[in-house]
Formats: structure tokens, sequence, C-alpha cells
């Protein structure tokens, strides 16, 4: 079994943060979400992932991943150049593959139970391909699955009016070789990409079976900014968080909190868990960190009431203000206007930013 | 859709037709990899079948 890890995209839905890089390097709990992927995938026994590049980030994607050698799997670049669909993508992958099956995960995805579940279900019979459902409220808006008493899938319908199931496919498939033939034969959709699910729909009436996976826990498609920050929220709340910095005598720490280790809560601080603290960052006297925050690598936080927002790093924040689910891009500062007159707000805002004031 | 790739004799990144196509000479994309890539690379049937259909790659 391989793995191929889509990590191309133009992010448009999280800009600003990605007109500086891919949206699959936004952290969440102070991790790259490319990283949960690999981790899933060699938690799942999957040592050799084929990671497919688009037009963006490519160089901070191998820069990040390198070899693989750092996470215990061995990577190999593959460039899609155009993002032409979920199924051109996976045909660029047919050398990589080779006669092997494979999990197909959308680097901008997380989930809390991994791929093994997965990974297991599929191997447990003889399927064309293995699909993760999801229970939907809405099912209306999304591509939906109908499966049999097994739990074989027997048909896939693109957002229908009247759904069979509220079972929605969530982005993450295992794949036998067969998958290239259904690829050769697909022309692209109205939307001019080639769709894996025409190429799943393909496998099934080619006479394969399709293998279905309800998962149980949370996942998210991270693409939006409120997407960053639920992630960050379900992932601070399960994840084991230790204190290895250092914490003033009278700092003030409530509940679980990770403290990387060249980092510092002073006196006069208060952090309330869950959150994460990445190395080089100081939470300085008169600052409130409050429950689902990430504070990320060289910040700087002084009397700034901060909570359930996500600070990529390298960031100054010294104002009194109030922040609360923010998203704040690497090397965004802010400071206080207390002492300006005029009496106002002063900003330099980036092409798409969101603020609300 | 025939997806046609090429893979870096040097660093074994893969790279696709339509993204050698429309540098036709590019320095690999793979980090610290100084290899030249050419659509020529490509063979001979695969260069024919790309530039007959590569309004399909331009989708």
């Amino acid at each position: 079994m391989k793995g191929v890890l889509l990590s191309g995209g133009t992010g448009s839905r999280l800009r600003p943060i990605t007109h500086t890089g891919p949206k699959q390097l936004v952290p969440v709990a102070n991790k790259p979400v490319l990283e949960y992927a690999v981790e899933d995938l060699k938690e799942a026994g999957i040592t050799e992932i084929g990671v497919i590049l688009g037009h963006k980030g490519r160089e901070e994607i191998q820069n990040l991943l390198g070899d693989g050698s750092d996470y215990g799997v061995e990577i190999t670049y593959i460039v899609q150049g155009n993002p032409l669909g979920l199924a051109h993508a996976a045909g660029c992958a047919k050398d990589f593959v080779g006669d092997d099956d494979f999990v197909m995960y959308l680097g901008d995805n997380i989930l809390k139970e991994g791929v093994v579940d997965l990974v297991e279900s599929f191997e447990s019979g003889d399927f064309g391909a293995g699909i993760a459902l999801q229970e939907v409220d809405h099912p209306q808006q999304f591509g939906i699955a109908d499966v049999d008493d097994q739990g074989n899938v027997t048909e896939l319908i693109e957002k229908p009016d009247e759904p069979p199931t509220n079972l929605a496919l969530i982005g993450m498939y295992v794949f036998s070789p067969a998958v290239f033939d259904a690829i050769e034969k697909l022309e692209p959709s109205w939307r001019g990409e080639l769709e894996i699910t025409d190429a799943i729909q393909s496998l099934l009436e080619d006479g394969y079976a399709i293998d279905s996976h309800v998962v149980e826990g949370w996942w998210k498609d991270t693409g939006k900014p409120e997407d960053i920050l639920e992630a960050n929220q379900l992932v601070l709340e399960d994840k084991s968080l230790r204190k290895r910095g250092t914490v003033g005598d009278d700092a003030t720490v409530d509940g679980r909190v990770e403290l990387a280790e060249s980092a510092t809560i002073e006196d006069g601080a208060v952090v309330r868990g869950p959150v994460s603290i990445a190395d080089g960052a100081v939470i300085k006297e008169g600052t409130y960190v409050g429950p689902y925050t990430a504070v990320g690598p060289n910040s700087t936080l002084e009397g700034v009431h901060i909570e359930n927002s996500v600070v990529i790093g390298e960031s100054s924040i010294n104002t009194s203000g109030r922040i609360v689910d923010s998203l704040l891009g690497k090397g965004a500062n802010i400071g206080s206007a207390d002492d300006f007159l005029p009496e106002g707000r002063r900003l330099v805002v980036g092409e798409n930013s969101q603020l609300k004031l | 859709m025939h997806i046609i790739t090429h893979a870096c004799t040097q660093c074994g990144t893969v790279v696709s037709a339509n993204e050698l196509e429309s540098n036709r000479v590019m320095k690999c994309p793979g980090l610290d990899c100084e290899n030249v890539l050419r659509f020529t690379d490509l063979d001979q049937a695969d260069q024919e079948h790309f530039l007959d259909n590569k309004a399909s790659y331009e989708l």
C-alpha cells in the first residue's frame, strides 16, 4: 500500500494567509496540516508517499517534508501543475503507484481517527476502491453515496435533491490500480475537471466492488479561516499537551497547556488551556491567553486578551484590546493606538484581508 | 484522459506533461536538483498525443 497526498490548489478561500504560502502548511495546534496527513499514513503502515504539488508552495512543501526521513517515510514529489481535478492528480501518480493499492489523502484535510480503519476495511475484501464517508446534516450540499447492507457502495450522487442517504464523501479514498484504467477513460466534467467521483462511478459500472467506511470521529476540511479555528479547537481538545518551557512563579496557568521548551509565560500573565505555545514565544505580563488558542513560534504577546485564535508565528501583539476567533498570519503585528491622535485605528491591511472592528 | 508524466532521472521527481509543455525547458522542480527537463524528454508518441490533444490538458 502506498500513499498519495494531494498538496496542490490555490487556497483562495484562505487568502490573505495563502498569498505567501500553500494552504497545507497553515498550522493547526502549531503543526502544519500536511504533517497530520503524513503521520496518519505512517500510522496506517504506509511509508512510501507521493506528494502531489500544484503551482503554489512547491518549495515550501519540499522544505518541510524533505525526503520524508524525519517522519520515517520515503517521499516522492509529483508535480501536477495545472489543477485539472483530483482524478488528474491521481493519474499523475500512476508510475509512482505501480501495481500497488494506494490511499489518496487530501492534504488540507484533518481527521480524528486517521486512515487505519479505512485501509483495514479496504483490505478485508476484494475491492476496486474504498471511500470514507461521514454522516452529514445537509446531504443536499455534498457528494452522497448510496450503500447496501454490506456497506458496498451502489451509487454516487453529487448534491442530490432527494438524497438516498446522509453519507457524504469526505475526500479520503483507497484505490486499487484499476482506477488508472477508469481515469484513462474519463472526460472532463461540466466544471472542466477530471472528477474522482466519475472514476469511482466508472469502477462501479465495470463491476468492481466499492467499499465504504463511515468515519465516526470528527473530520475537517481546513479550506477556510473558520475551518482552521475549528480544527485548532478539535485538535487541542484531543491532543496530549506538555509543559516544557518556562513559567514564571507569578504566572497563572490553568488547564492543559502545551508550552514548547524555549517558550516563556512570564509573571503576571494568565494562560487558560487548552492552549499551545510554540518555541520562542513569550507571553508577557498583563496578557490573557484563553482556551483554544495556538501561539506560533517567536511571537510576543503583551497586554492582549486573546482566545480561540491562531497566531501563526513571528508576531508581536501588544494591544490592550481583545482578540477572539481570529487567524493572524506570519509576521502580523498588532500594536496599541491608545497614545495616538487623532484617535482611531491605524491599519496596513493586505489584499483579501478580513477585519471586523 | 491519457495522463502523461516524466520522472527526473536524477532525483525521481515526477512532472506532468502539461507542466513540461508549458515550460518546454525547465529546471527540475525537485529541491536542490539541478537537472534540466525538456518536453522532448517524453516519448515521441506521448509528445504527439499531448500536442494533438493539448486543449484537453488546459481544462
